[in-house]
């Protein structure tokens, strides 16, 4: 429940009027959406919107408006709208038109301004009624077989929505990712090296702030960038750079096969889910040009269970994989792996002088921290179309 | 730089829409130094009949030259039968088919496609997606190209005819994040350059008169339609649904619904229906409506709604639309309806509550300066073209012309 301006100054529909329309009342102070930033507007304003449902679902249920009328209200509203313009959401009341239109009436209004008229029209449907009964008959029923179909395909379409809905992994919170700045980053020398030159456009998901972008164009890429958090991009749009409020698996999407000459993968692609992850290899081998270049940063899975914030690290869909499996993976879509660098934090234990009296057991052991806890924290992958 | 406009229409006297959209960006961008800004059009003001209204040749129009070419054909009665059957399934639609409905679609002007193969200038604009000019233009243009689509969920998207079209331009400007998602999805086109640009708000004028006196309504508080008044822009939907809300709820609110009239709504003591009122008038009435109401599922960015935001009144839009409800969303400026009772509920909502209305309104204004104010737009648009200008243009191999379709019965208004 959101604190609004006017809780105590919303409508009261339990007697269907109100008189509120028109009625300009003082209201309590409250927070004010031009303070808020884009995320705070949208909670403030899904938060009414949904304090609204309420009211909606409230008056429904109490049945002040005649059915038969809301029913005409409802589809008047979809004949003008697109079909399915809401998803999914949206199905069963798009079969509602189709239940409305599958009978076909037989009763041809026959009321004319002229006296005669009217008679000669009644004359006409008597006449032909045995020949539009039997023809309308038959169109009726094929109308109600369509509508039964419809009505199995969307229960089956519920079904699997409902299975799958319980197989989503919860949503991570706003602001616990934090954006990453990619540009000062160790690896960002190595994706420029690897990109300069490249002939087709560069995708880099998840830009951020675009810095690596900019650096890329800087090098004369033809590079552009995609990040699902659309906050992030404002300094890139600022810069006037190209990018778009896109995650990296839809945007892959919607690109033609053959048509980038690089990609750049980095910040929320190492936590995907993994039937995502594969869904980005299998895009990623089909959207690169022959000869295109791909680069993978990733956290090592060892950092990654020591460094990730904690929200992020219990709620993400999926983990880190070592450089081996990106390779692997890429492979089986025509991608070879050039090289791996590794890179970012190292906080690896020093050895003992080994003249020490039991330097050896301790550095067998100081070994087995490093390789198991202490290792570098990052990878970049670079990676190459076969031709 | 020297950018070249492609459009159906273009003339002050073609009210809303992409074609105006198209007008507004070439006089702005004609003002700035550097650049060079001319027009491609028709020789028709007239979509539905694609009648030759206008002499060929050239003019000068607010500072910007406009090139008119007639129409060889007019539209014709065929269009409206193809139309129909094409609508039901028009993925499905053969190439053959499809590139026939745009063609019967029109305007097809050769002179003025010979004018785009024959074009010496940086880039062309072409603006919108929809017709025969647009997809004929492009086929053959050997300069950088970039599409304003103005495009939302229709049928006619879905047509192959167009497909080729889109894949060969060298960008593409967007009027919303919604507009862009969609074409990305239907084309594939998500590698291309792009801009999500919009278009910018003209400073607020008016004369300071009551709106309710303009609608001879005196004081009484209203709910404002602003736009052409079409069954196909929601205006019968918000009609009924406004009636039924009056009486439900008896009381003083009336609905204004401004803009010239297509198709006239049902006769309603609360509705008043203007018809064209001067741009002076219509702030006036705008700025003194309690709400403005965009009722239509079918817009591709509803300059309207930014204008509401601008004299300080929200919005009501339609739950349906992607480009209003993008508006309504990012700005938090405005609410939604998805049905009558939530349409209800809504009203109820802005009607009676002043200071819920004055922050809705705020946070829709500075939305608006933030992202469409008319010098970052041109700023923004004009750094654009350039870098497509830089990429240079990929040449459209194998494109062929139109049919051009002349035989049969022209359709006539009115008859």
């Amino acid at each position: 429940m959101v604190s609004l301006p006017a809780d105590e100054e919303a409508v009261d529909g339990s007697d269907g009027s109100d008189g509120s329309d028109g009625s300009d009342d003082a209201v309590a102070d409250g927070p004010v959406p031009g303070d808020l930033d884009a995320v705070g507007r949208a909670r403030y304003l899904a938060g009414v919107m949904a304090e609204i449902d309420d009211e909606v679902r409230r008056r429904r249920s109490s049945g002040d408006l005649p059915p038969n009328l809301e029913r005409d209200l409802d589809q008047l509203f979809l004949e003008f709208s697109p079909v399915g313009s809401q998803g999914h959401a949206r199905l069963r009341e798009t079969l509602t038109l189709v239940d409305s239109s599958a009978f076909i009436d037989i009763a041809v209004p026959v009321e004319s301004q002229k006296q005669a008229g009217t008679y000669v029209k009644r004359l006409i449907r008597k006449t032909i009624s045995w020949y539009m009964g039997f023809i309308v008959t038959q169109i009726t029923k094929f109308g109600w077989a369509v509508s039964r179909m419809f009505h199995l395909v969307v229960d089956h379409v519920e079904e699997l929505e409902r299975e799958v809905a319980t197989l989503r992994p919860p949503e991570l919170p706003d602001g616990a990712v934090p954006v990453a700045d990619d540009a000062s980053r160790w690896w960002a020398a190595d994706a420029v090296d690897a990109l300069r030159g490249t002939d087709g456009r560069v995708v880099h998901a998840d830009c951020g702030s675009g810095s690596l972008v900019a650096l890329l164009v800087e090098a004369g890429v033809d590079a552009y960038g995609v990040d699902p958090d659309d906050l992030a991009l404002a300094p890139a749009i600022d810069a006037g750079l190209d990018v778009r409020a896109e995650p990296v698996l839809g945007h892959l999407e919607v690109v033609e096969d053959g048509a980038l000459g690089g990609i750049v993968l980095s910040g929320s692609v190492q936590w995907l889910h993994p039937a995502d992850r594969q869904r980005v290899v299998e895009l990623a081998g089909a959207r690169l040009a022959d000869g295109g270049v791909l680069v993978v940063h990733s956290s090592t899975p060892e950092a990654w269970l020591r460094t990730a914030p904690p929200l992020v690290a219990d709620l993400a869909p999926g983990r880190p994989v070592h450089a081996d499996t990106w390779s692997h993976l890429l492979a089986a879509h025509g991608v070879r792996t050039v090289s791996v660098r590794t890179g970012g934090e190292d906080r690896r234990l020093e050895r003992v002088d080994g003249t020490s009296d039991g330097a050896e057991v301790v550095n067998a052991a100081v070994d087995l921290v490093n390789e198991l806890l202490a290792g570098p924290s990052e990878f970049v992958l670079v990676a190459a179309r076969e031709r | 730089m020297r950018l070249t406009f492609v459009t159906p229409r273009y003339g002050t006297e073609v009210i809303g829409g992409a074609e105006t959209a198209a007008r507004m960006l070439a006089e702005r961008l004609g003002r700035h130094p550097g650049w060079d800004v001319d027009v491609l059009t028709s020789c028709s003001l007239d979509h539905l009949t694609w009648e030759n209204t206008e002499p060929a040749g050239t003019t000068s129009l607010n500072g910007v030259t406009v090139h008119r070419f007639p129409t060889a054909s007019r539209r014709l009665l065929e269009y409206f039968a193809l139309d129909g059957r094409l609508r039901v399934s028009p993925a499905t639609a053969t190439l053959e088919q499809s590139r026939r409905w745009v063609s019967l679609n029109g305007p097809m002007c050769p002179d003025l496609v010979d004018a785009v193969a024959g074009s010496d200038a940086d880039v062309i604009a072409f603006y919108p997606y929809l017709f025969a000019t647009t997809v004929d233009g492009a086929a053959v243009a050997r300069v950088p190209t970039v599409m304003h689509p103005a495009a939302h969920d229709e049928a006619a998207l879905y047509l192959r005819a167009f497909r080729d079209c889109f894949r060969s331009m060298d960008g593409f400007v967007y009027h919303t994040q919604a507009e862009r998602a969609l074409v990305e999805q239907v084309f594939s086109v998500g590698a291309h350059p792009q801009v999500v640009l919009g278009l910018g708000v003209n400073d607020p004028a008016g004369d300071g008169r009551a709106g309710g006196d303009l609608l001879g309504i005196g004081d009484r508080p209203y709910l404002c339609y602003l736009g052409r008044v079409d069954e196909h822009k929601g205006c019968t939907m918000l009609a009924e649904f406004f009636a039924r809300y009056k009486e439900r709820h008896p009381g003083d609110l009336a609905l204004a619904m401004v803009g010239p009239v297509s198709a006239e709504p049902p006769d309603h003591p609360d509705i008043v229906v203007t018809g064209t009122v001067s741009e002076a008038d219509k702030w006036d009435i705008l700025r003194d409506a309690r709400v403005m109401v965009s009722p239509s599922a079918y817009e591709s960015f509803s300059l309207v709604v930014l204008e509401a935001w601008t004299v300080g009144v929200p919005v009501l839009v339609n739950a349906t639309c992607a480009a209003t409800m993008e508006h309504a969303r990012r700005s938090g400026g405005g609410l939604w309806f998805g049905s009558y009772r939530s349409f209800e509920a809504t009203v109820d909502r802005l009607a009676s509550d002043a200071r819920f209305r004055a922050d809705l309104a705020e946070a829709g204004r500075l939305y608006t300066e933030r992202f469409y104010r008319w010098d970052s737009i041109i700023e923004r648009y004009g750094a654009f073209l350039r870098s497509v200008v830089a990429r240079g243009h990929k040449e459209n191999a194998g494109a062929r012309p139109l049919p051009l379709i002349t035989a049969g019965a022209a359709y006539e208004r009115g008859a």
